[in-house]
């Protein structure tokens, strides 16, 4: 009886514990993130770079066809910054340890590994979330974008899921980037995969096979293809399969990316290169 | 050693530094040459129903974007890199004018970006099998070699840009497609409202795009992209000169703000 | 003649912290300091942390400029001639930073050969004759990333001197060494003055600034507190003698009340291993170890000497406190 008394406010103390450590995480990494970006900056960024990426796209679609396809590529890449936000904001807060030396003190303290990793995350899928509004508003206001059919619920979920999957690709990332010296371009590069594979802006039925298959693997493929078919009026049930997929890639994404934390730190620690940048 | 010779001794070791340093680091290669291969592969896609004349249009035009990214990571970085490595402070105290460190930087970046352009050329016409020809091949060639001259230029001010303006780095980001969009890279430039054109003029890369599309589909006369290279010149000038002056003004100011080093602020 | 004029020499930083609002924070790193440099003199410049040690330096190898003041090296101001001063100093600053990781030692040297103009014959002799001064011999190939620290801050040193520099700066040069690198280290610097070299050296270690040094600043929360001789500077404390008492667990308040008795001029604490060592400066010698004893009732006590007072001390009675 009393053992599991014990046992109980053990637990209880080691919940408390890791949402602390849970809640300082995400703390810390929004408080990176403005301290690098001062508000207007980070608005500026978040409001304009995702236009300029639109922009981009929709004209070479007119370019290409000669038509104006602006939805589909409105709708692909807002889904591309929420990416945007998963990858690269992840990637600093994990990143930005090394860059400032606190990489050791952090492999050499007792938190909970997984509590403090996904913490990390968590911020940023809020702020990728923000970026998806952001490039459908900039959709709506500037390319004709029309959500009248869509199902705001569903478009919810699938932007909240999208996003989840997308910052544990930027958990992984965040892991290269604590053995590389200039992570933004390895970031850059996955972007730009993505880009490609995603059906943001190429129909994925118009890539070669093999293409598909790697597209098929990556987190936002499917994302993509459930917002085009709830803005075109699609219910909720339709999207669902692919939705608990995309749901799926994120999970083994986060956890594959807390594992090589996990072994990067432990062969750091064997190898000594902890500060080796 | 005269004042010449000295000055071209710091700028090639600058350059073969920079080039090693790039180098030993797997992924920044990783990054230079990759990423120009997506969105040569993408743009090839993209723009498919356009034909197979298409693929030079876009092997040049992915190449570009890749030269302005790498410019803008890599190149802008130049000395910000080298304050957060507590370099910066050495090179400033050391005779050598940083103009010419800077240079030499950016210059290692810029040719491995071009090292990218000829990946995309290869894998687009031996891998993926489309035919590619240059129309005008002594002409490319030229019109790169002032490209590259003149992307180099504009990285030098802009490498100032970080220093000076502090929100500049954290800007980055926002000014990667602007560029691609304004300056004709994948689309021409005719196909955006009339009032973008002016400020398309003003950017040395718009003509950089234009020279090099046009040497390598044949659909401009020589006098067209002799008129490319005079504006580039003429643009890389002007930033040398404005260059002098506004070194000047940075280092004055970091020595004010103590901002050489990143160690206590 | 003096290699190094120091004036009024002031300087202040501007911090901003806060994230909406940023408040404007000012923190005056060094104030009014004056002082010279003889040609081919040694000068210790002595402080505790933060006392603006390295900021002086930085200011003296135009790095920053002053605030206020103004400071000339052979004759150059440091501001106004800052182009005709560099290519006569060199300097280090204590620590790992400010080296290419990724390239090897001699990759640093040549770039750096490089970057002061050094004639590309001469640097092909002398790097290999600093690598051997500063003993990385057989390891300069290797990538700097894989070094120790003291080998990093050797190779510091080697690229300070390449250009053969009139006057040195270094600050903390030994930090990080391990005993024999910081010995090594100190015949060097001695060497180097004795090629007629003025160096003006920054360190915490008192008996570093004893053994090198011809004159020594003490400067403390960015003023000069007092400028002499090893020599002299001991003679502040001679009249006094310290007794040392090995303590155990010695509350803060007892410090405080130690302090304040008549005949105590000044006590430190230091921790070492298990014990603590509280050193009480006073005039009354061996006379004060039973008074001591009496105040510190209660305690467990160990050893107890009395000894003559070292540069040291002088130097805890300048700055003043428990460190
Ligand atoms: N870049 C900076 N911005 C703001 N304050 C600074 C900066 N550099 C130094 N300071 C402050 O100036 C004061 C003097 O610092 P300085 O580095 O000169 O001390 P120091 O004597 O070299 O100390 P140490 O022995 O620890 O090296 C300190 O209070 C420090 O916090
Ligand atoms: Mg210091």
């Amino acid at each position: 009886m009393l053992h599991w008394i014990l046992w109980g406010t053990d637990m209880m103390e080691r919940i408390s514990r890791n949402t602390r450590i849970f809640f300082e995480g995400a703390f810390y990494s929004y408080k990176a993130l403005f301290r690098w970006l001062n508000p207007a900056t980070y608005l500026a960024s978040k409001v304009l770079a995702p236009l300029t990426i639109m922009i981009f796209f929709v004209f070479i679609g007119a370019y290409a066809s000669g038509s104006n396809n602006a939805s589909f590529y409105v709708i692909g890449n807002s889904l591309i910054f929420a990416a945007s936000s998963g990858i690269f904001g992840v990637t600093m807060s994990v990143g930005g340890e090394r860059w400032t030396g606190t990489l050791p003190y952090l492999f050499g303290c007792p938190a909970n590994r997984g509590a403090m990793f996904i913490g990390r995350a968590f911020m940023h899928i809020l702020d990728g979330m923000l970026g998806v509004f952001i490039g459908l508003g900039w959709g709506i206001l500037l390319f004709k974008l029309d959500l009248s059919q869509a199902n705001p619920l569903a478009l919810l979920l699938t932007i909240l899921v999208t996003t989840f999957s997308t910052s544990g690709l930027g958990l992984l990332m965040g892991c290269l980037s604590l053995i590389t010296r200039n992570v933004m371009l390895v970031n850059n590069t996955v972007y730009f995969a993505l880009l490609i594979f995603s059906g943001a802006n190429i129909p994925v039925e118009e890539l070669p096979a093999w293409m598909q298959v790697i597209a098929n693997g990556l987190p936002l493929t499917r994302g993509v293809a459930c917002a085009r078919t709830i803005i075109a009026g699609g219910s909720l049930t339709e999207i669902m399969p692919l939705l608990k997929e995309e749901l799926l890639i994120g999970i083994i994404l986060t956890i594959l990316g807390y594992f090589l934390f996990k072994v990067f730190e432990i062969q750091a620690k064997k190898l000594g290169t902890l500060d080796i940048f | 050693m005269n004042q010449v010779q000295k000055n071209l001794r710091v700028m090639l070791l600058a350059f073969e530094v920079e080039m090693r340093q790039n180098l030993t680091d797997g992924f920044v290669i990783f990054g230079i040459l990759i990423q120009p291969l997506l969105v040569a592969l993408m743009a090839l896609w993209m723009l498919k129903g356009k034909g197979p004349d298409y693929a030079i249009f876009v092997v040049v035009g992915s190449g570009m974007t890749g030269l302005w990214t790498t410019l803008l990571f890599n190149g802008g970085n130049s000395i910000t890199g080298e304050r957060w490595t507590g370099t910066l402070e050495p090179l400033v105290a050391s005779p050598a004018s940083l103009r010419m460190i800077i240079f030499g930087k950016v210059l290692a970046n810029v040719a491995q970006s071009l090292g990218s352009m000829i990946g995309s050329y290869l894998l687009i016409s031996t891998i993926l099998g489309y035919p590619l020809t240059l129309a005008r091949p002594a002409l490319f060639a030229v019109s790169l070699l002032v490209t590259v001259f003149a992307l180099v230029c504009f990285g030098l001010i802009l490498a100032s840009f970080f220093i000076l303006i502090p929100d500049f780095a954290r800007m980055v980001n926002t000014l990667e497609f602007p560029i691609y969009i304004l300056c004709g890279f994948l689309f021409p430039i005719a196909l955006l409202p009339g009032w973008t054109t002016p400020i398309s003029y003003l950017l040395s890369p718009y003509w950089a795009a234009q020279a090099l599309h046009g040497a390598a589909q044949g659909t401009l006369t020589t006098g067209q992209i002799l008129a490319d290279w005079g504006w580039m010149l003429a643009f890389s000038l002007s930033y040398i000169l404005i260059s002098g002056k506004l070194y000047q003004v940075i280092l004055r100011k970091a020595r004010v703000d103590a901002t050489l080093d990143i160690v206590g602020n | 003649m003096d290699a190094i004029i120091v004036r009024n020499l002031r300087r202040v930083y501007k911090s901003s912290d806060g994230i909406i609002k940023r408040k404007v924070k000012e923190v005056v790193a060094v104030e009014d300091v004056s002082f010279e440099i003889h040609q081919g003199e040694l000068f210790g410049l002595l402080g505790p942390n933060g006392a603006g040690k390295t900021t002086t330096v930085k200011m003296l190898t135009t790095l920053l400029i002053p605030s206020g003041g103004s400071a000339t090296i052979l004759d150059l101001d440091v501001v106004k001639d800052a182009g005709k001063v560099r290519p006569r100093i060199g300097f280090i600053f204590g620590g790992e930073r400010g080296l290419y990781w990724r390239l090897s030692a001699l990759d640093n040297l040549r770039y750096f050969a490089s970057l002061y103009y050094v004639d590309t014959q001469v640097a092909r002799k002398r790097i290999p004759e600093l690598i051997e001064l500063v003993g990385l011999q057989g390891r300069e190939r290797e990538k700097v990333e894989g070094y120790s620290r003291g080998m990093r801050q050797r190779l510091h040193i080697a690229r300070a001197l390449l250009h053969d520099p009139q006057v040195l700066f270094l600050d903390e040069p030994t930090m990080g060494l391990d005993p024999v690198g910081a010995r090594e280290l100190r015949t060097t610097v001695k060497n180097l003055q004795s090629a007629n070299k003025t160096i003006l050296l920054t360190t915490h270690y008192m008996f570093e600034a004893d053994a090198l040094c011809q004159r020594i600043a003490v400067i403390n929360k960015g003023r000069i507190v007092a400028l002499d001789t090893p020599e002299r500077l001991k003679e502040n404390v001679q009249d006094l003698s310290v007794v040392e008492v090995e303590v155990y667990g010695m509350p803060p308040d007892q410090i405080e009340k130690i302090k304040t008795l008549e005949w105590v001029v000044e006590v430190s604490l230091e921790n070492r291993d298990q014990v603590q060592v509280l050193q009480v400066h006073t005039p009354k010698g061996a006379e004060a170890i039973p008074m001591l004893v009496e105040n510190l009732n209660g305690l467990r006590l160990g050893r107890i000497i009395t000894r003559e007072p070292t540069l040291e001390d002088a130097y805890v009675r300048l700055v003043g406190g428990a460190k």
